[in-house]
C-alpha cells in the first residue's frame, strides 16, 4: 500500500470519526431536553409562572401550603412504580420511598402538614386532576403535557430549555 | 520531533512526515491534499447541515400548528358569540357556561412552554372552582390512622408494684383528621390505654379545630400538646415515630408522673414568620393550664382559677441545614393549691435538634421555676436530655442521657420527683415500613435511693 494512500486514509478516517462525534453531540443536545424533562404543571387559573427550586421543594414537602392567591395547594404524585415519581423523589424530595412515607405520616401527625400528596395512577389522571382542582400542582413528562394545564418555569426555565433542572434521569440539584 | 516508542511506529510516522513534505511539492500531492480538504470540509459541514435539516421539519411543523392556533382562536370567538346569544336567551346561564372553560383567548395555551407534540383536545374541568370535591353526605370525611405498641418491660426498682417484669399493652391511638373545608381542618388523637390498675380508659389527648388563613396564620381551638420544647409536639402519643421506647422523663405524660403541663385546653396561633432562609416559626398558646397535681391535671372542662396559662415559642428551621431546628419557649401559669398560697409557674425551654434521614441528635434543656406568692422563695428545677442515633439500613442504635433535679423542698414536685439521671442505650430495628422493634436498657440514679436498671422490648407500629 502506498504511503500516500495510508496518510490519506488515516486523515479521512479521523475526519469521519470527528464529524460523527460532533454530529452525535449536536443531536444529543437538540433532543435531550425535550425528551426526558419533567414538566411541573398547575391549573391554568393559577397565577404562578415561575418557581425557584427552593419554592418547588417547599411546596412538594408540604411546607408551603398556600399559593400567592390564598388558595390551598394540593400536590399530586404518581403512584409508586412510575419512573417520574422516582425522579421526583430523588430530585425534589431527596429521599427514598420509605422516607417519603415516614415524612408525610409524621408531618400529618404533628399537624404541620395538611395533607400528603394525592397519588394518581397515570399522567392522564394527573392532567385531569390539575385541570379540575385550582390549587393543584403535579408533574408529567414534557411530551405528555397538553393545553389543559399550565407549565410552570423552574428557576426561570421551561422543560424545553437548556439547563432545565428536572429530568427523568437527572441528579438532585444542589 | 519524533520520540519513538516502538520501531514500527517510528518508521511509519517519520515516513509519513517525509511523504507529507513531498506531497506539498508534487502536483498529484496537491490534488490529493485538495481532495482531503474538500472531504474534511464536506464532512464537517454534514452535522451542521443535519442540524439545519432537523430544524427544517420543525419549521414545517410550525405551519400547521399556527393554522391550528388560528382555528382555535376562531372557534373561541365563535364560542363567545354563542355564549352571548345564550346569555340573552337565558340570563344566568352564561356564567355557568363560561366559568369552567379551561382557557380563553386572553390566556393562550403554553405552546412554547411545553411544546406539546400532539395537541390533545383539552378536557373540561368537572369540579367547582373551590378545589373541594362535592360533599357526599353518605360518605364520612374522616381519615383514621392508628398507632400502637406492645411492650415487655422489667425493672430492678424496689417497692414499686409496677416494676415487675410484665407484658403491657401500650397506647392504642386513633389519629383522626378531617378536611372540614378548604380552610378548616380537624385533628384528634383518641387514645385507649390501661392504667396501673389494669383498667382501660379512653382519653381525647388532642382535639383541634384549625382555621388556616395562610402559611403565616393558623388559629386553633381545642386540646393540644403545649409547645414547650421540641419533643412534646414532635411525637405526641405515638411510640412508632420515636426512636426510643419512650419519652424522656422530662416530657413524661401527666398521668405517668410527668412534671410538665404536657396537655392544655384553649386556643393557639401558629405560623411562619417572614424570615427568608432562616425559616422562623412562632407559636402562641392561651389555655387553662394545669391543676395543682390533682388526679386529673389537665383542666378539660373546669379551671381551678381564672388565670390563664400563656405559652410563647419561636423556632428556626434554616433552609441551608435541612433537619435542623433551634428554638426557645416561655410558659407562664398560676397554680392555686388548696392549703397554700398560689404559686407562680414559669417554664423556660430551649432546644437544638437535628433530624436528618440517617442522623438524629436531640438536645433540650428546661428550667421550671415555682415561686409561692407572698414569699421571696424561688424553686428552680432544671433538666435536660440529649439523644443521638444513626441509621444503618434498617437498624438504628441510639443513646440518650437525661437529667432532672427538683429541689427537696420543691412545693409542687416534692417528694415524688427529686433527682434522677442516667444513660439509656437502645437499638431500633424497622422490620417493615410500618413496624419497628426496639430494645432499650436504662440505668437510672436517684437521690437518696439505689439506682435501678430497666430493660424494655417494644413493638411499635402504625396501621
Amino acid at each position: 500500500m502506498s504511503p500516500r494512500l495510508v496518510v490519506f486514509c488515516f486523515f479521512f478516517v479521523t475526519v469521519i470519526l470527528f464529524s460523527a462525534g460532533l454530529s452525535a453531540g449536536l443531536d444529543a443536545q437538540s433532543r435531550a431536553p425535550a425528551d426526558d424533562s419533567l414538566a411541573i404543571v398547575v391549573n391554568r387559573g393559577n397565577p404562578v409562572e415561575n418557581l425557584s427550586f427552593s419554592e418547588l421543594r417547599k411546596i412538594f414537602l408540604g411546607e408551603q401550603t398556600h399559593w400567592s392567591n390564598g388558595r390551598r395547594i394540593t400536590v399530586v404524585m404518581l403512584e409508586p412504580g412510575n419512573a417520574e415519581r422516582q425522579a421526583v423523589l430523588v430530585q425534589i424530595y431527596k429521599m427514598g420511598e420509605k422516607d417519603f412515607i415516614n415524612y408525610f405520616l409524621h408531618g400529618m401527625f404533628t399537624g404541620e402538614i395538611h395533607a400528603a400528596p394525592r397519588p394518581l395512577p397515570s399522567s392522564e389522571e394527573v392532567l385531569k386532576f390539575v385541570l379540575n382542582v385550582p390549587g393543584a400542582i403535579g408533574y408529567v413528562k414534557a411530551p405528555n403535557v397538553n393545553d389543559s394545564v399550565k407549565v410552570v418555569r423552574v428557576e426561570s426555565r421551561l422543560p424545553s430549555e437548556k439547563d432545565y433542572l428536572l429530568r427523568l434521569h437527572g441528579k438532585p440539584p444542589k | 520531533m519524533c520520540i519513538p516508542k516502538s520501531k514500527v511506529r517510528v518508521e511509519m510516522n517519520c515516513s509519513a512526515v517525509g511523504e507529507l513534505g513531498k506531497l506539498r511539492t508534487g502536483v498529484r500531492g496537491r490534488t490529493l491534499a485538495g481532495l482531503a480538504v474538500f472531504l474534511f470540509l464536506a464532512v464537517i459541514a454534514t452535522p451542521l447541515l443535519r442540524a439545519q435539516q432537523t430544524d427544517a421539519p420543525s419549521n414545517a411543523k410550525k405551519e400547521p400548528e399556527e393554522a391550528l392556533l388560528k382555528r382555535v382562536v376562531q372557534l373561541e370567538a365563535r364560542l363567545k358569540e354563542v355564549e352571548a346569544a345564550l346569555a340573552k336567551a337565558q340570563p344566568g346561564a352564561a356564567v355557568a357556561a363560561t366559568a369552567p372553560a379551561p382557557h380563553s383567548a386572553a390566556d393562550p395555551p403554553p405552546v412554547a412552554a411545553s411544546a406539546p407534540q400532539e395537541a390533545a383536545p383539552a378536557p373540561q374541568p368537572q369540579a367547582e372552582q373551590t378545589g373541594q370535591e362535592p360533599m357526599d353526605l353518605n360518605r364520612t370525611l374522616l381519615h383514621i390512622r392508628g398507632y400502637s405498641d406492645v411492650d415487655l418491660r422489667g425493672s430492678t426498682l424496689k417497692g414499686d408494684p409496677t416494676s415487675t417484669t410484665a407484658f403491657g399493652l401500650g397506647q392504642v391511638n386513633l389519629f383522626v383528621t378531617s378536611d372540614v373545608s378548604d380552610k378548616f381542618k380537624f385533628l384528634s388523637e383518641v387514645v385507649f390505654e390501661a392504667g396501673s390498675d389494669n383498667v382501660f380508659g379512653v382519653d381525647i389527648e388532642r382535639m383541634l379545630l384549625t382555621y388556616s388563613f395562610n402559611d403565616y396564620l393558623n388559629v386553633s381551638v381545642g386540646r393540644y400538646h403545649t409547645a414547650i420544647g421540641y419533643y412534646n409536639t414532635a411525637y405526641h402519643h405515638s411510640t412508632w415515630f420515636q426512636t426510643a421506647t419512650g419519652r424522656p422523663f422530662l416530657f413524661a405524660f401527666e398521668d405517668q408522673g410527668g412534671i410538665l403541663p404536657i396537655h392544655n385546653l384553649g386556643a393557639s396561633i401558629t405560623g411562619k414568620v417572614p424570615s427568608g432562609s432562616l425559616g422562623l416559626h412562632y407559636v402562641a398558646e392561651l389555655g387553662n393550664g394545669r391543676a395543682y397535681r390533682a388526679s386529673e391535671p389537665v383542666q378539660n372542662a373546669v379551671d381551678e382559677n381564672t388565670h390563664k396559662a400563656l405559652n410563647f415559642a419561636v423556632f428556626a428551621r434554616p433552609e441551608r441545614i435541612r433537619g435542623l431546628q433551634v428554638g426557645f419557649s416561655a410558659y407562664r401559669d398560676l397554680l392555686t393549691p388548696a392549703a397554700v398560697p398560689a404559686i407562680d409557674e414559669t417554664i423556660f425551654a430551649a432546644h437544638a435538634v437535628y433530624t436528618g434521614l440517617d442522623f438524629e441528635w436531640l438536645n433540650e434543656a428546661l428550667l421550671i421555676r415555682h415561686s409561692p406568692q407572698g414569699t421571696p422563695q424561688v424553686f428552680n428545677t432544671p433538666g435536660f436530655y440529649s439523644q443521638i442515633s444513626r441509621r444503618y439500613r434498617s437498624y438504628r442504635p441510639y443513646f440518650r442521657y437525661q437529667y432532672l433535679n427538683a429541689p427537696a423542698s420543691e412545693p409542687i414536685f416534692s417528694p415524688s420527683v427529686g433527682l434522677r439521671h442516667g444513660p439509656s442505650f437502645g437499638l431500633r430495628y424497622d422490620m417493615s415500613e410500618f413496624v419497628a422493634v426496639k430494645m432499650q436498657y436504662d440505668y437510672t440514679m436517684l437521690r437518696g435511693d439505689r439506682a435501678f436498671h430497666t430493660l424494655a422490648l417494644q413493638t411499635g407500629f402504625t396501621f
